[in-house]
């Protein structure tokens, strides 16, 4: 059984996206609990800052850098009574040095074909078989 | 969806995107219909496609004797990948780790380098989740499930996200430009400039293979012997292959102008020209018995247009 595929999603609208659902998205490693599998990326758009709780457990043992820019694939786990989000960690990549405008720019253009082949598609919905 | 007017078989070829490795989102693999017409050809819209390039992460492995199956996520849709073991690899023991030999020796040892090399061949052949996978390969369904057989595959380095972000980019303009135009028989446009020569071979070819679809799924026709068929394709053969024919016909040319220059010499003929009907029974006679009235009035046609004879009178003709 394969799993859902993991749809690139900015830090900001990760909060937006529904439980369970498989995600790929960015930020800087400010902060890793090995005792607890925690780390924290976080991202600033426009003088806010984002932060997102990763839980490493699956991707363990890796080499924090932090500081560095990871690259993060996982499952969105949205508990009860915790408040903000957990992304389960999949895969976890150091992408330090990366573009962040251009990668911003080829994820907003796929999104745009996307939305193009099929204009009624929900960009925060996992793509499926039923909505492409 | 399988497109219901599929292409013939026979003109794939024509098609770019079917000889090529397209690189299409792997939902859009997933979901192509399959050929009625070859098993293991698929459909992108009205592209046949039987190989694909892919680039994903790996999101899952699963290791068998001779095979690794990697599920390839490239965002879009998760799909089994199977890469073949190098035999290379096999019976090797234990993979040279990185010892410091050379060190200890003081010195470049060439067979400790080339272990080195190896070993990093070895690495970029075998991926953990979470690597970065580049597959080109064959399509196929098996149980049910759509995979990718790999014919060449390869860990991709990728620090910086550069390729898989230039991948990004160039996907939606692959698709705008080519994979989601369609494919138009080259024969069809040429049709309509009424082309001459092979070309004129092509659009008969498959005008013929479509009247024959048509006939035969119409009538659900199973088996059939060319006898059966073949005044299905006599319009076409007639309106186009004979004319062609007729007109390029040099001895049969030849043979009437010279019937008409001798006969025109004769008393009965001198003033209005040979009629038709007599140019036919002499064709016949000297020629061919059995060329029709309507090739020699195509004939006839093509040699009064080259200004060779002329007509005197709706069925006469006489030389110039």
């Amino acid at each position: 059984m394969l799993p859902h595929p993991a749809v690139f999603h900015f830090p900001w609208e990760i909060h937006l996206i529904k439980d369970g659902a498989s995600v790929r998205t960015s930020g800087r490693l400010t902060s890793y609990k090995p005792q607890e599998s925690k780390a924290i990326l976080s991202t600033q758009q426009s003088s806010i800052w984002y932060q997102l709780t990763v839980q490493t457990t699956l991707v363990e043992p890796f080499q924090p850098i932090l500081g560095a820019q990871y690259l993060v694939l996982g499952e969105i786990e949205k508990a009860e009574g915790v408040s903000g989000v957990v992304l389960c960690a999949r895969a976890l990549n150091c992408v330090d040095g990366v573009d962040l405008a251009l990668m911003q720019q080829a994820i907003l253009e796929q999104r745009y074909f996307f939305k193009e082949r099929k204009p009624e598609l929900n960009i925060l919905e996992p793509l499926s078989p039923s909505n492409v | 969806m399988a497109d219901v007017d599929e292409l013939p078989s026979l003109l794939w070829g024509l098609d770019t995107v079917f000889s090529a490795y397209p690189k299409l989102y792997i939902i859009d693999i997933l979901e192509m219909g399959e050929s009625r017409q070859v098993p293991g050809v698929y459909f992108y819209k009205t592209h046949p496609v039987s190989q694909v390039d892919v680039l994903g992460t790996v999101v899952c492995k699963r290791e068998r004797e001779d095979f690794y199956c990697y599920g390839v996520d490239d965002s879009t849709g998760v799909i089994n990948c199977l890469c073949w073991k190098d035999e290379k690899w096999r019976d090797q023991g234990e993979p040279a780790t990185c010892r410091n030999s050379s060190v200890a020796s003081g010195g470049f040892n060439i067979e400790d380098e080339l272990k080195r090399l190896k070993e990093t061949q070895r690495k970029s052949s075998v991926l953990e989740i979470g690597d970065l996978l580049r597959v080109r390969g064959a399509v196929k369904t098996s149980r049910g499930q759509r995979e990718i057989k790999a014919s060449c595959f390869y860990k991709v380095d990728d620090p910086l996200m550069a390729v898989q972000i230039s991948r990004m980019v160039e996907m939606p303009q692959l698709y705008r430009k080519w994979y989601d135009k369609p494919f138009q028989v080259p024969g069809d446009e040429l049709c309509a400039k009424e082309a001459t020569g092979s070309t004129n071979f092509q659009i008969l070819v498959s005008r013929s293979v479509l009247t024959l679809q048509e006939f035969l799924s119409e009538k659900g026709v199973a088996r059939f012997r060319p006898y059966d068929v073949e005044f299905l394709l006599h319009p076409l053969v007639q309106n186009a292959v004979s004319d062609q024919v007729t007109e390029q016909d040099k001895d049969l040319h030849t043979g009437i102008k010279n019937i008409i220059r001798e006969d025109t010499k004769r008393e009965k003929y001198a003033e209005k020209g040979c009629h038709i009907l007599h140019l036919l029974s002499s064709i016949r006679q000297r020629y061919s018995q059995n060329i029709s009235r309507e090739a020699l009035q195509v004939a006839l046609t093509f040699l009064e247009c080259n200004s060779d004879i002329i007509s005197t009178t709706e069925a006469h003709y006489t030389i110039l």
